[in-house]
């Protein structure tokens, strides 16, 4: 039963993997993506990770999807044209070096097979959730910790690329609704007035600035 | 008959080698992006499975580390990518070529 269950979601996994690579539509290739983190979600329940299967669902089907999906249509990426061929006389040598390769995998699979041990059953509980977080705010709570950190890395990285222009002076007040400069850039008299000069439209804090709003972002930067 | 742990490891296997390949073979940035969370996945299915096979949950809190990796590798991946389309106003990373000597 449980092999007939590997078989089913290895085939569909292999066959959306060869999807993601063959298809020349970046959105079709996503979608294809999503079906392999479906198909492995599949077979981490059957190996007793039902929390990290939901996990899996979660945030890779759901969260980081999500996000290429929308930069894909954020950028409208059209299919790629089929490239010319090059470097024709390495395809022979590439051959005879996956077949060593091969030869290698299966003889590590081989060994792996004769060492007989037998995977966790469904009543296992090392996959629940109360295990998981038992183990993670113990024993590796140095790690979850180092986490948070990454994340906020992750955060100020994203912001600082994807943001457009330079980033906004300290003295600077936001408000939601309107523009807030501050007194330096409009009238730059002194390093002491930092006053915020409150405005309505980009095309009236451009006025102020003295900079030409209809121009090319690029020419800007 | 039951699944062995060596079906799972060939599968990891397939499975990293089909995203290896197209990060070698994809020009897009986006789609080697993506065969790039194709691998990291096919390394999670090897974790879960010697995870379950030597009833450890040492292998399950790695998967749980490396997807808050690859959430904060979408996050900052997508940023350069964005990034990277504002100035050449396309995804080929051919065409990215200026630090090429």
């Amino acid at each position: 039963m449980s092999a007939i269950l590997f078989i089913l979601f290895a085939g569909l996994a292999i066959g959306c993997a060869v999807a993601v690579v063959a298809q020349r539509n970046p959105l079709y290739s996503a979608i294809s993506l999503i079906g392999v983190f479906v198909a492995l979600a599949a077979i981490y329940v059957t190996l007793a990770a039902p929390f990290i299967a939901a996990v899996q669902v979660i945030v890779y089907a759901g969260a980081i999807m999500v996000l290429v999906i929308f930069v894909i249509m954020l950028l409208n990426v059209d299919a790629e044209e089929p490239r010319r061929q090059r470097l024709r006389f390495l395809v022979p040598i590439a051959i005879g070096m996956a077949a060593i390769l091969i030869a290698e995998t299966a003889f590590i699979l081989y060994s792996v097979q004769a060492s007989g041990v037998k995977p966790a059953g469904p009543t296992s509980d090392v996959g629940l959730t109360h295990s998981i977080g038992v183990n993670l705010f113990t024993a590796y709570l140095l790690p979850f910790e180092v986490t948070s950190i990454l994340l906020l890395m992750a955060i100020v990285g994203a912001m600082s690329l994807a943001r457009q222009g330079k980033l906004l002076s300290a003295t600077a007040r936001v408000v939601p609704g309107a523009q807030v400069l501050a007194m330096e850039m409009v009238r730059p008299r002194g390093k002491e007035d930092l006053t915020a000069v409150e405005t309505d439209t980009t095309a009236e804090a451009a006025h102020l600035m003295g900079v030409d709003f209809q121009s090319n972002p690029e020419e800007r930067e | 008959m039951e699944p062995q742990l060596s079906w799972y490891l060939a599968l990891s296997a397939v499975l990293f080698t089909i995203g290896a390949a197209g990060v070698v073979v994809k020009r897009n940035a986006i789609a080697m992006f993506m065969c790039i969370e194709l691998m990291l996945n096919a390394v999670n299915l090897t974790f879960i499975a010697f995870s379950s096979f030597f009833q450890d949950v040492t292998g399950q809190l790695f998967v749980f580390i490396v997807m808050t990796v690859a959430a904060a590798e979408a996050a900052v991946g997508l940023g350069i990518i964005i990034a990277i389309f504002r100035n050449r106003e396309s995804l080929d990373v051919d065409e990215a070529s200026i630090l090429k000597m």
